[in-house]
């Protein structure tokens, strides 16, 4: 597919790309004992985006389906498979209001296949895992391999873990320039974490996690014009989570909190809070709040109608929303039932709003425009 | 300054649990009362393919990415 | 940059480590000790340890919302069934805070040996118990040969050998 550099917009879809590196370890990470019985699930996902002045942003389809299923006791064996697809539009440089520069989203449509397998042998008083993932799009290849062990004290009241993983990221971008040469880019990242889990009562526990990231590579968006990152990024993460169950009511809340700090200059504060109702008939609601407030990168561009500066100057500069500063508040609502004795069906929807006023510490370009998203989710399980 | 506010609450809490790491408020919870903890709700896994969505989404609209868990990371910046 | 003053770093590193080790201290009942004697309720009257003396007895430690604990309990049917007439006898020691989970657990999986309701954690905490389930092979002179934590399907033949063994064992 050729496409003017100009024209081609890229979208959510290859920017997923991220998460494919935190698969190999978000299913398997404390399990202190062998699991008893697997587990079959499926999951739709459909991710809708809108800001006001363009029509048409981009929307995700998204459908997954995962195995869990455990070996004689001391192993398990975990495998999942994603497909997804985006359409619509994204703004290609700047999300201003400016009707000129409007015409600058164009209609795209990606597809991205990505799977993950992670294999974890289980000792009397802790496990190991090994995993890997990979994802592919038409621009985009991205390779994962973790590595990652758990301790608990012998009363099984503190466990910690130790983790690290490898990335391998290769980018061939859609444009016209890229494709005559030939040219294709790298990134590769390592990542450690640290972490401990502590059950404090009968009814709280609490987590630490700690975690280190630096990547080397192509870290430009090459679809944005006039974007030119560092060939580096280096991230820190402190993390803690709060789960509290509620006798009276049977209800279980989790409480979070990251704070986030790398070198592009970014640091970001995350709330979450959710409560788990249990109610008759073996259905659950779950209601939930995110808040995240993030401050700009230091080679954010508020504006880029003063495009001959950015052309004569050579420093690093982006346009992107994505590294401005602002707030962001999710509100979400899940519903899950057991219909039978080993059946579990889930719905879920959550409203996503971003504004650059609600960066907790200011310094939020007014000249962005709201940006507006929704999620919704089916899934189905089995217990095997 | 602006930065040092801004690390507070992080570095407090780090503390915070990091002492609570060790010395868990009143005794220690027996292995026959852990019947509530034993739940799934009371776990920090959760439901891994809502988890994988929203993280993927989250980290591609938004800088800050990882934490949770082990790894994760990376750069939803593209 | 989160940066970190050194001292105070290990100086709480060090400090909850020390707290981790109190925490942790327990009282692990070594093979060859004499097995603590219990007295309580049961389903059917009370269940005492030193009434079963001159029997090989198997004390298990369960608990209803525990998934293993379901799982042993086929075995331990299938084991009191096969050895009762060679003087192995059972007794599953419930744990559950409410005695009325524990019923119900047992109206669906019904015991074919001895069982009993703890709800203090006066029993365990004699055993040590450190995990569920664990179980206690008592010899016939009231001593303990060996003690097993958790329950899965690999463990039953060795299970089973230990008793057969207890059982064949000259007093």
């Amino acid at each position: 597919m050729k496409s003017l550099p100009t024209k081609k917009t890229h979208a959510l879809g290859a920017a997923l790309f991220a998460a494919a590196m935190a698969l190999p370890f978000s299913n398997t990470a404390f399990a202190e004992a062998a699991p008893e019985r697997g587990i079959v699930a499926f999951k739709y996902l459909n991710y809708q985006e809108n800001q006001p002045v363009y029509e048409d942003r981009i929307g995700v389809n998204a459908v997954t389906v995962s195995a869990m299923v455990p070996i004689a006791g001391k192993w398990s064996i975990s495998t999942s498979y994603t497909y997804d697809s985006v359409t619509g539009a994204s703004p290609e440089m700047y999300s201003t209001s400016n009707p000129e520069m409007v015409s600058g989203a164009s209609k795209i449509r990606e597809y991205r296949n990505a799977g993950d397998l992670s294999v974890t042998r289980y000792f009397s008083q802790g496990s190991l895992t090994a995993g890997t993932s990979y994802s592919e799009e038409n621009d985009y290849i991205s390779r994962g391999y973790s590595l990652q062990g758990s301790l608990s004290t012998e009363d099984k009241n503190t466990t910690f873990t130790l983790g690290g993983s490898y990335t391998a990221d290769s980018i061939a971008a859609n444009i016209e320039e890229w494709e005559l040469a030939g040219r294709t880019e790298d990134k590769r990242t390592v990542a450690g974490a640290i972490g401990v889990t502590q059950i404090l009562t009968k009814r709280d526990i609490v987590q630490l996690n700690v975690g280190y990231s630096r990547g080397s590579g192509y870290f430009t968006d090459p679809y944005k014009p006039f974007d030119y990152r560092p060939d580096w990024r280096e991230s820190k993460t402190v993390m803690t989570r709060w789960n509290h169950h509620f006798d009276g009511v049977d209800g279980t809340s989790h409480l979070s909190y990251r704070f986030y700090t790398d070198s592009f200059g970014i640091r970001a504060h995350t709330f979450g809070l959710e409560y788990l109702q249990s109610l008759p008939n073996d259905w659950t609601v779950t209601p939930s709040v995110r808040f995240s407030s993030q401050t700009a990168a230091d080679f954010y561009r508020p504006s880029p109608l003063v495009l001959p500066d950015y052309i004569t100057n050579p420093g690093f500069r982006s346009f992107d929303q994505r590294l401005s500063a602002f707030g962001a508040l999710t509100l979400g609502v899940k519903v899950s039932k057991r219909i039978a004795k080993d059946w579990l069906v889930d719905l879920k929807y959550e409203s996503y709003k971003q504004r650059a006023e609600w960066c907790m510490t200011g310094g939020g370009d007014a000249g962005l425009k709201p940006f507006n998203a929704s999620f919704f989710q089916f899934g189905l399980s089995r217990e095997i | 300054m602006k930065k040092n506010v801004l690390l507070k609450p992080g570095y407090a809490l780090l503390l915070l649990m990091l002492a609570l790491s060790g010395c868990s408020i009143g005794p220690a919870v027996q292995p026959w009362e852990k019947e509530t903890l034993a739940r799934p709700e009371m776990t920090f896994e959760g439901d891994p393919l809502d988890n994988k969505y929203t993280e993927h989404i989250y980290s591609s609209k938004e800088a800050a990415s990882g934490g949770a868990g082990v790894g994760g990371g990376g750069c939803g910046c593209n | 940059m989160v940066i970190f003053p050194k001292k105070t770093l290990k100086t709480l590193l060090f400090s909850s480590l020390l707290c981790l080790s109190c925490n942790a201290t327990s009282y692990a009942l070594e093979a060859g000790s004499k097995a603590p004697d219990f007295s309580l309720p049961g389903v059917q009257g009370t269940v005492e340890l030193s009434s079963t003396a001159g029997s090989v007895v198997y004390v298990d430690f369960w608990a209803s919302w525990c998934g293993p604990c379901k799982q042993s309990f086929g075995w331990m049917n299938a084991m009191q069934d096969k050895y009762r007439a060679q003087g192995l006898k059972i007794i599953g020691i419930n744990l559950d805070s409410k005695t009325e989970d524990a019923k119900k657990f047992l109206a669906q999986t019904p015991a074919h040996f001895a069982v009993a309701f703890e709800s203090k954690g006066v029993t365990p905490k004699n055993y040590g118990v450190k995990g569920m389930p664990t179980s206690f092979l008592v010899g016939r002179d009231g001593k303990v040969i060996f003690q097993h934590l958790g329950f899965k399907e690999a463990d039953r033949e060795k299970l089973e050998k230990e008793i057969k063994a207890a059982l064949e064992a000259k007093k």
